[in-house]
């Protein structure tokens, strides 16, 4: 199974062509951005604190306590 | 003769051939874009309330009654052409009820300033008609409300040809029983024309608790039922109170390393993904000193209607986790964007946790865009999870936090964003460039239901 999922994804990943600079109107919308966004920084401070899981979505990690 | 006229001639050649690349480079060594074009500053409110049932300070069970508010603001500067400087101050004040019952025999909301007065930790009996201690109401006392102030500073410097950026940070959080430093670094590298970037980042936080612990516990500690606390009150139950288990936290530290990788890719015009992957190591004390534990094989104790605790939480003193995220995020058409994530998570404390989560921001012509959102988490409880009164006193590890149960939640919400391109409405020399407003509502399958409001703010200079 987690080897299906990486072999899919490699192929995701490898099977593009290159988009041009001009080409990236698209991609450059505000709303296509890949990280977190501002907005978004107090929505996952409360989920980090509320569930067990964090990280991986390019916000923080650790510290702080959490305890309230 | 011959020979020195095509000499001559590929000098010459040569000569404005080089004449023609510096004509060519002229423009693009004279004007190098900025990384960040102005000062940028983004003002971001929140308002959380949230209310459960399973309040970990009563060991399981109580009102989780919370409230929080928090305002920050981020300042980015673009340092000469390549470089951005980044501040982040930021102030959280909160209110619960769940706190508050560290000692819920304290109604005298004269605790305030972190004294140490045995007066305040001493139990003040009332009639139960008169609102006795209770798990599912708060006590007036110090702990029910507190302050976090956080800031930190980064700095990022991007490479001429804007394929390698360079990065660090240094940040701190305090509150009346918690300290936090945190200091990272990274490098991003962008290949294929800008079309692959990928990032390294390394995080380490020092935090340092001073241990509150629950009033019964610690009074008991310091005399047992001779000390001040018990001093005049009726122990219902069993009135030979005795947590035996409990002692004071030796290591106070919690530190906590990561290293996070990504990989970012654009797949068409209109399509891009992301792989998220972050290693998480946490060691020192990962508990919560002011969680109670009620044991099975310990007879309950009572004063007023509230049960004192048979000890506190206990946890490992390391934990390693694991999380690896990945987005997709697809321009359907100039009206319609749909932002995409999924999460797996694990731990070694026996958590593994599923997360996806869905975006379709939707503009309404070029100022409005309106974004319904739904998140859906499902997680397995700890190895060291067990509701209150399960656990027993032989055990090594116990806790009683819902937040460490198994459980789902779901989560749904709205946001509205104004964007203004031209900046035209002014603050100072500021120019307003964006306005969003969201809401999400939370509710986790273990009766837990939180509401959040977000307003965030965008001024460039």
């Amino acid at each position: 199974m987690k080897t299906s999922i990486a072999i899919l994804f490699l192929m995701i990943f490898s099977s593009c062509s290159t988009v041009k600079e001009y080409q990236k109107m698209n991609i450059n919308d505000p709303d296509m951005v890949l990280s977190v966004q501002k907005i978004e920084k107090y929505e996952t401070t409360f989920q980090t604190y509320r569930e067990a899981a964090a990280g991986a979505n390019g916000g923080k990690t650790g510290g702080g306590c959490g305890c309230n | 003769m011959r020979e020195i006229m095509k000499i001559k001639f590929i000098l010459v050649f040569a000569f404005l051939w080089m004449l023609n690349v510096k004509a060519q480079e002229a423009p693009n060594a004279e004007y190098q874009k900025k990384v960040l074009e102005s000062t940028e500053v983004d003002i971001l409110m929140s308002y959380y309330a949230q209310d459960g049932i399973h309040s970990s300070v009563a060991g399981g069970e109580g009102t989780e009654e919370l409230t929080d508010f928090t305002s920050s603001i981020v300042i980015s500067m673009p340092i000469k052409n390549n470089d951005v400087l980044t501040f982040d101050i930021g102030i959280s004040a909160y209110t619960s009820a769940s706190s508050s019952n560290i000692n819920p025999f304290d109604r005298s909301g004269a605790s305030g300033g972190g004294d140490d007065d045995d007066d305040d930790k001493r139990a003040i009996e009332k009639p139960l008609d008169e609102g006795g201690a209770n798990p599912w109401y708060a006590s007036s006392g110090a702990s029910m409300s507190d302050v976090l102030v956080h800031g930190s500073v980064s700095y990022s410097h991007s490479s001429e040809d804007r394929n390698t950026i360079v990065s660090g940070n240094l940040g701190f959080s305090t509150e009346y029983d918690y300290f936090s430093i945190g200091i990272g670094g990274g490098i991003t590298k962008l290949f294929n024309e800008k079309n692959t970037e990928v990032s390294l980042k390394g995080q380490v936080y020092l935090d340092e608790w001073q241990s509150i612990y629950p009033t019964e516990l610690d009074s008991y500690l310091d005399g047992g039922l001779d000390n001040d606390f018990f001093d005049g009150v009726t122990i219902i139950g069993n009135p030979d109170y005795e947590p035996t288990n409990f002692e004071l936290n030796t290591n106070e530290k919690r530190n906590s390393y990561s290293v996070s990788a990504s990989f970012s890719q654009i797949l068409t015009k209109s399509i891009q993904a992301s792989l998220f992957f972050d290693v998480i190591i946490q060691e020192g004390l990962l508990s919560t000193p002011y969680h109670r534990i009620y044991f099975a094989d310990k007879e309950n104790s009572f004063i007023e209607q509230f049960q004192l605790a048979d000890d506190n939480e206990s946890l490992p003193t390391n934990r390693f986790k694991l999380p690896i995220g990945t987005r997709f995020n697809f321009y359907l058409n100039e009206n319609f964007v749909l932002r995409t994530y999924y999460r797996y998570y694990y731990d070694d404390w026996g958590i593994t946790a599923h997360t996806a989560s869905v975006e379709l921001p939707i503009k309404l012509g070029q100022k409005f865009t309106v974004t319904p959102m739904y998140r859906f988490y499902t997680q397995t409880e700890a190895d060291y999870f067990a509701p209150k009164e399960v656990h027993v006193s032989t055990q090594k590890y116990y806790t009683s936090d819902y937040d460490l149960s198994a459980f789902d939640s779901n989560q749904y919400g709205i946001g509205l964003k104004y964007t203004d391109i031209f900046t035209k409405a002014k603050i100072w020399k500021f120019g307003l460039k964006n306005v969003e407003l969201r809401y999400n509502h939370y509710t986790r399958s273990n009766y837990l239901d939180a509401d959040i409001i977000t307003l965030g703010i965008k001024f460039i200079d």
